[in-house]
């Protein structure tokens, strides 16, 4: 059985509305966009999302970022089967900004982000090149002779013949100008290189260093930018020096002061001297900026018959009437992205008779289609066309959604506006910490009615930071209770309900976005119940799900598999999803280290993400998913003092290094292949993480941890 | 402004710094172009900054330049010089162990320097405190286990 994927990219846009807002205008046409040449593509204005060399080798050209979650490849990969290419010919490219052309089918935005890339791709990509596939038989006959179709494919870029011969892909691109469209395809139907563990085609600068990252990017003639903000985040400028022993310049940005020197560590260093020498304009409520306030303000909403703007999905039956078995509240704080690259931009201006014409970028970037708007929204070049802003886009040292965002771009454009040079940006690490757009707090609670036959009853108040809402959006926010609603679980009775919690902390998706908190909330609920009733954690979630048949087939397999069996029943604890068009179950078994704290010291994953493009990096997702879960679940978060954020390096906000690492193991299911469409991989590991160490937990214990992180406070030294 | 004389990846160097108190890892990626060693926290607990000085590995982010003269410091990018930087770096390839790849280098480094300091295989897999937000940990570990495999 199978997902209705086009219901489902429906409920993905939903938890973007500002998103599907602005990609209602119009939908991407799926059509060969095919070129031979750079030069073609250029000239031509024709999307190319492949391209052949004289070397015949083949690059896809895409406008899905790679940060690491190795979407280069598995696009390449799609391509690569239509094509019956050798995996060593194959080379992938970021696509210029062109939404129309490069931006996600059914958003049509060009943007990377809420685990889309591959299932918008898919059939897409798909179709594109089996008709490249077709065009290129056609230059075939074109430049030898013979029909189309009398020639085919053979693996390595080859055109073969019964009487001209064995030809290169490269050798008929002159004909390819000649041939059309060939309407309907059908698709190779093989899975050579889609579904095999191909090696990542991003890999060998990857450890040799050659990889250009955005903060590698170096430009002749280019000086170096770093930037200060107000220490109360979200203050601007009042007042700044206008200049700085040791700077080439200092620049008021408006929500940061801008240093440009010689080197970057020379900006990063006199920028952070600047500090006592800047005044600031503080925000106007900070009660809306601190911790102690925004908790006391989510309880009293909590408390709350009926709080302002409370917004209800999926009322079923007569939930008030169902719940009283458990009456529990769950909260999760804010968190950092802690990309392991700070953010950065090099921008490049030129000016003619001192008026800016063109504006180049080079930037690490999840969101390209905002980049022409952020660079027209700077004084002075709001009249630049499409054409006159240049956008490359580098390899991301992670994004997590933090580089969908635009400011670290828009001060970027600002400096080289003012240097009238090309200018590097970068971030100083505590400048990143301290200016994030934070993961939203959120308190749940959650009032559950059932028996040992499954949940009859659900109330769950969803109280959090919402991004829409302070994007500005109606109250409506179905990202903010992802993963509260379309449970695969068949809970007759419910009523999820919603409502902001207004706050000025800036707030941006960071990896799972509403599953991180809600899934928390949901699997900590329902594990606390099947406990209570003395009903084993799988088989009561099995119970519940009438008919879905591949979350059946998901958690038996988890129950049966030697890796859970393995886990002792006292330290081991479960929890599952439903999410991202996959599907994924996770076991860990936790212990305690030598001071009393929580480790997890084994997990194993169960994943049905529908057709894989690459078991590897399935695997590799569902590690990082597990790396981000943990240090989220154990040891991480964001609080404000009046506005004044916590953290300020990793010496204050706790990630992962070797020594804390589980051995992880990984199956993975692949739904009905036949008709099965790819799922999203990159979010889909972590929602699971922090409530299967919280039941885990409970059962080692006795213990219910219901608040975020564990263990609050901890440094990279312990 | 001063000279500084010190033998990076082999080669002799004689450079002109602003001041000798610039971190080796700015010296590196803003004036010598070698950008791949990584900046990640400017405070010496990320790694990303680990390049070998005189065959030690070393944080890079807080080691002034005037403190290299006369040292020997191997980068990331001098690294396949080496046979066995040559070798992790063939494991690394094999259990295909970058994901965004930004802590990489730091990584690779880091194991370097302890292998060739003496460690052994096993406590550099989890002696190591380099971060990596990917979560490629694991495989780092696997492909560290696996390298007396690695012709």
């Amino acid at each position: 059985m199978r997902a209705n994927t086009a219901k489902n990219d429906t409920l993905v846009m939903d938890r973007r509305s500002f998103l599907a807002g602005a990609a209602a205008a119009f939908m991407v046409p799926v059509t060969l966009t095919f070129s031979s040449r750079p030069a073609a593509a250029a000239t031509t204005g024709v999307g190319a999302y492949i391209r052949i060399d004289d070397a015949n080798n083949v690059t896809l050209i895409t406008g899905q970022t790679e940060m690491g979650q190795g979407i280069a490849s598995g696009l390449a990969q799609i391509m690569a089967e239509e094509l019956m290419l050798d995996w060593g010919q194959v080379r992938f490219e970021h696509a210029p900004v062109n939404p129309q052309v490069y931006g996600l089918p059914g958003w049509g935005l060009q943007l990377t982000g809420g685990s889309t890339s591959t299932m918008m791709w898919y059939t897409p990509l798909r179709t594109a090149s089996a008709k490249a596939a077709y065009r290129l038989r056609a230059a075939a006959a074109l430049t030898y002779g013979g029909t189309p179709d009398q020639w085919s494919l053979l693996v390595g870029g080859k055109l073969k013949h019964t009487t001209y011969g064995e030809q290169t892909f490269a050798s008929v691109l002159g004909q390819i100008g000649n041939t059309t469209d060939p309407g309907a395809v059908s698709f190779a139907g093989t899975k050579r290189i889609v579904g095999q563990p191909v090696r990542r085609i991003d890999l060998a600068g990857k450890v040799d260093g050659s990889a250009i990252f955005g903060a590698d990017v170096m430009l002749p003639g280019m000086v170096f930018a770093s930037v200060i903000h107000c220490p109360t985040i979200t203050g601007t400028v009042k007042t700044c020096p206008t200049s700085a022993t040791g700077a080439l310049k200092v620049v008021n940005l408006g929500n940061a002061v801008g240093v440009v020197a010689t080197n970057t560590w020379a900006a990063m260093r006199i920028a952070s001297s600047l500090q006592s020498k800047v005044s600031w304009t503080l925000p106007s409520n900070l009660a809306l900026l601190d911790s102690t306030a925004l908790a006391t303000a989510a309880q009293a909403l909590q408390d709350a018959a009926t709080p302002v703007n409370l917004k209800s999905y999926e009322t079923a039956g007569t939930p008030d009437d169902k719940v009283g078995q458990l009456d529990v509240t769950y909260k999760t704080p804010f968190l950092a992205h802690a990309c392991m690259e700070v953010l950065n931009a090099t921008v490049s201006v030129t000016k003619t008779n001192g008026v800016v014409t063109f504006v180049e970028l080079w930037l690490p970037t999840q969101g390209q289609s905002f980049v022409p708007g952020t660079v027209r929204s700077v004084p002075g070049l709001s009249s630049l066309t499409d054409a006159q802003i240049k956008v490359n886009s580098m390899l991301c040292g992670g994004g997590f959604g933090r580089k969908i965002e635009q400011d670290y771009v828009l001060q970027a454009v600002k400096l080289a506006v003012a240097m009238g040079k090309p200018v590097k940006l970068t971030w100083s690490r505590p400048q990143d910490f301290k200016n994030d757009k934070y993961r939203p707090c959120a308190s749940m609670r959650v009032r559950l009615g059932g028996d040992v036959n499954g949940i009859t009853g659900m109330v769950y108040r969803n109280i959090s930071a919402s991004i829409s809402f302070q994007q500005g959006a109606n109250p409506e926010d179905t990202g903010a209770v992802a993963g509260a609603v379309k449970l695969p679980y068949s809970i007759p009775n419910r009523r999820v309900e919603f409502t902001p919690l207004p706050t000025g902390v800036p707030l941006g998706y960071w990896r799972s976005v509403g599953e991180s908190y809600n899934t928390f909330a949901v699997e900590s609920a329902i594990d606390e119940l099947a406990l209570s009733l003395g009903q084993d954690p799988i088989d009561y979630r099995l119970r519940m799900l009438t008919g879905d048949q591949r979350a059946t087939a998901l958690l038996q397999k988890l129950k049966n598999s030697p890796n859970y069996t393995a886990m002792g029943a006292t330290k081991r604890g479960v929890a599952f999803l439903k999410g991202f068009n996959s599907y994924v179950a996770l076991a860990v078994e936790v212990g305690l280290d030598s001071s009393s704290r929580i480790k997890v010291t084994k997990a194993h994953y169960v994943i049905d993400c529908g057709v894989v493009i690459n078991p590897n990096s399935v695997e590799a997702q569902m590690q990082g998913g597990l790396v981000h879960g943990i240090y989220s679940a154990l040891y991480s978060r964001v609080t404000f003092a009046k506005g004044v954020p916590s953290v300020s390096n990793f010496s204050n906000y706790r990630v992962l290094t070797p020594r804390d690492m589980p051995k992880v193991t990984v199956d993975i299911l692949e739904g009905d292949p036949t008709t099965a469409m790819p799922g999203g991989i990159g979010e889909a590991g972590v929602p699971c993480v922090a409530p299967a160490i919280a039941n885990a937990y409970q059962r080692l214990s006795g213990t219910r941890v219901r608040e975020l992180p564990f263990h609050p406070g901890m440094t990279m030294s312990d | 402004m001063a000279q500084v004389s010190f033998t990076l990846n082999g080669v002799a160097k004689t450079i002109t710094v602003d001041s000798i108190e610039t971190p080796l890892l700015w010296v590196l990626r803003d004036q010598l172009g070698l950008t791949g060693t990584k900046y990640g926290c400017g405070v010496e607990i990320c790694g990303a900054c680990t390049v070998s000085v005189n065959g030690q590995p070393e944080k890079s982010c807080d080691m002034k330049i005037g403190e290299i003269a006369g040292k020997s410091v191997m980068t990331i990018e001098g690294l396949k010089n080496d046979p066995l930087g040559a070798r992790l770096q063939k494991a690394w390839l094999q259990y295909q162990v970058p994901q965004c790849g930004y802590c990489q280098s730091g990584m690779l480094m880091s194991a370097y320097g302890r292998l060739k300091a003496g460690e052994s295989l096993s406590s550099t897999a989890t002696g190591m405190s380099n971060i990596c937000q990917c979560g490629t940990f694991q495989r780092v570990k696997e492909a560290l286990l696996a390298l007396p495999t690695i012709a």
